[in-house]
């Protein structure tokens, strides 16, 4: 009990360290959001002289909590991220007086998408990862083990926009067009029985997912083979195999050895996936949160950043914990620790 | 009792020489594809404009205007000595506007008669200027960090460890892109962006590094014969690992690089030099979709090598039970 509650609290002691120091690179930019909002609205009302355009920029600028809104001099940097907590912490991301609702809209509608392609790269790395590993650690040091790892080792380096865009080629309006290339389902998909819209929205899945699962899969399957291999080398394995233990046995084992410190990578494949669902949001045109990242990037969206990567952190966190979790619970040894 | 590793010769390795050799090559892009002369004679005084590139400065035509045209008017009384490849990567030619490979152009033009060997090695700076400083200030930063952390313990190894695990958090491609959006499209920023988002991997090994060495006799017997903290960290503890943090090097490298050239196809450069191989690909895409697949393919390639070779280096160093 006591471990869980120091848990927490550590948690939100990252929590907070990951916000400040988000908090405090997005403030640093040399990006005035008021300019940049009078910027975008100058096309709806021009100034009457510089002087009005100015008392304009000042008063955004109060309004999104840059100023002191009683001596317009600039909030110290401290101030402005306790009042930015003091709004995150009811849930409200959108600056002082920023719409939220809209602002949880975007991300509400953005999430499940991201979610789905993730889960979905997540069980390919695993489902794939783990039994694939297991193979190459038992045959470690074999020349066809070697060749395997290789291939293995060329799929995890090729980087994600260069796998998309060699897909998108391949099946896309140039190329084989056997898989659609873009969305989530087909524009008339609406009007279709069940089964076939389900069907639709796998065949519009298999490139993105593929493109965010296969270095982590990569990833997996190294490090499963690295624990199964040396597993294999150890005292317990050699006794087994003296005291003639059946080779379906000893393979079980094996298996086990080498998925159990798999569990623990399932935290640090997340930040992973977030720079693959970037790179195959963007280039199948699917609107989910990488997607969402990206417009808040290129636009220089600060509340929308600061919510995103704050979110993340916390989706971060959790996973974390839970892999920590589910080592402990898996290998008692770790538990004990 | 885990048996010793066998000793670490960095240098005996092919595949870092190669990564060495890109890196080379990045830093030497303006004297090995260029359309300004290496050395010039004229009026008998030497003048070396290539060379001047190479240090930061531009090298401007005699007569102001481009090295092309001034070299097409050749006169008797001035020689003339070009690199290996005589064009520079932002020298546009309409005449030349998607010709394929010919003597005069090794992998052919781009859309707009850009020598394509010229960008990819003009592209190769990513490695020189931009993932080699930040991964050797990481490097540095990490390394020692972690295993001081290692062999002091106490509050410095939770404070680092903390440190680490914040680190862990940001996503290092969204997080480039936000540095990349927000403070500006500087070189040093995008360095040091990267050397903060890629230390922890090192201080992690070196600190689970020195925590296994520390219980070894030879830092047991150093110790005890009262070496000082400095020496017993540069001179026992560090050499050993070696082979760990190379790896984490070469890994680090490559996914600088990837990051570099992701955020440059999407279209938010991060301070890398004029030329891309990601905004190359970015371009290529579109003529690739018309069928044209060379502007792509060429660097499509050599970032494709970049990564094997640093892959390959790291598999080299890495620790395999099956060795």
């Amino acid at each position: 009990m006591l471990r869980l509650l120091r848990r927490l609290l550590w948690l939100c002691g990252m929590l907070l360290g990951v916000s400040f120091a988000t908090f405090a690179v997005v403030d640093l930019a040399p990006v005035d959001r008021a300019e940049l909002a009078i910027a975008r609205a100058a096309g709806d009302r021009a100034f009457a002289d510089l002087d009005a355009r100015e008392r304009a920029i000042l008063q955004l600028r109060a309004q999104f909590g840059m100023v002191d809104p009683v001596t317009l001099q600039p909030a110290p940097l401290g101030t402005r991220y306790l009042q930015w907590l003091g709004n995150a912490a009811r849930l409200r991301f959108a600056g002082p007086n920023g719409d939220h609702d809209a602002l949880w809209r975007r991300i509400a509608q953005a999430w499940p998408t991201t979610a789905l392609l993730g889960g979905l790269a997540l069980l390919l790395a695993f489902g794939v990862g783990v039994p694939l590993g297991a193979r190459l650690g038992m045959a470690a040091g074999t020349a066809r083990e070697g060749v395997a790892s290789a291939l293995l080792l060329a799929f995890a380096a090729l980087p994600e926009f260069l796998v998309a865009t060699l897909l998108l080629l391949a099946f896309g309006a140039a190329g084989l067009q056997w898989l659609p290339v873009s969305g989530l389902r087909s524009p008339d998909a609406t009007t279709w029985p069940a089964w076939q819209q389900a069907l639709d929205s796998a065949r519009h899945l298999v490139l993105p997912v593929a493109v965010i699962g296969v270095g982590p899969l990569a990833l997996v399957a190294r490090f499963v083979r690295d624990a199964v291999a040396r597993a294999d080398r150890s005292p317990w394995v050699e006794t087994m195999r003296a005291l003639g233990a059946e080779p379906a046995v000893l393979r079980r084992r094996l298996r086990r050895h080498g998925a159990l410190p798999a569990a623990t990578l399932a935290g640090s494949l997340l930040p992973m996936l977030v720079g693959g669902s970037v790179v195959a949001e963007n280039a199948f045109a699917l609107d989910g949160l990488g997607h969402l990242a990206f417009t808040a990037a290129s636009e220089q969206d600060q509340p929308l950043l600061l919510a995103l990567v704050t979110l993340g952190a916390i989706a971060t966190l959790l996973a974390f914990a839970f892999a920590d979790w589910l080592h402990a619970r898996l290998d008692r040894r770790a538990g004990a620790a | 009792m885990k048996p010793p590793r066998a000793p670490v010769r960095l240098l005996r390795a092919p595949s870092l020489w190669l990564a060495l050799a890109l890196v080379a090559l990045g830093a030497l892009a303006p004297v090995v594809a260029n359309d300004a002369p290496l050395a010039l004679r004229r009026d008998g005084a030497w003048s070396f404009p290539a060379f001047a590139e190479l240090v930061g400065r531009a090298a401007v035509a005699p007569d102001g205007g481009g090295w092309r045209d001034w070299l097409a008017l050749s006169r008797p009384d001035v020689v003339v000595w070009m690199p290996p490849v005589p064009h520079g990567p932002l020298a546009t030619d309409a005449a030349l506007a998607g010709v394929g490979p010919s003597k005069a152009h090794w992998l052919g033009c781009d859309e707009l008669g850009r020598d394509l060997l010229a960008r990819i090695v003009h592209g190769a700076s990513a490695l020189s200027s931009l993932a080699a400083p930040a991964v050797a200030l990481a490097l540095v930063v990490g390394a020692l960090l972690g295993t001081w952390a290692g062999l002091r313990r106490g509050w410095f190894e939770a404070c680092v460890l903390r440190l680490v695990e914040l680190t862990a958090c940001l996503p290092l491609l969204l997080f480039l892109m936000f540095a990349a959006a927000f403070l500006g499209d500087s070189a040093t920023v995008a360095r040091l962006a990267l050397a903060a988002l890629l230390w922890p991997s090192f201080a992690r090994i070196a600190r689970a590094e020195a925590l296994a060495l520390a219980q070894r006799e030879f830092v047991r017997t150093a110790r005890g014969l009262g070496v000082s903290e400095a020496r017993l960290l540069f001179a026992h503890v560090l050499p050993q690992m070696k082979g760990p943090l190379a790896t984490t090097a070469a890994f680090c490298v490559a996914a600088a690089v990837v990051a570099e050239a992701t955020l440059a196809f999407l279209g938010l450069a991060t301070g890398s030099a004029s030329t891309s191989w990601g905004e190359m690909l970015r371009s290529g895409v579109e003529r690739a979709a018309l069928g044209e697949w060379r502007p792509w393919a060429a660097p499509a390639a050599a970032l494709t090598l970049v990564v094997l070779a640093c892959h390959r280096v790291a598999e080299r160093f890495r620790d395999d039970p099956a060795r």
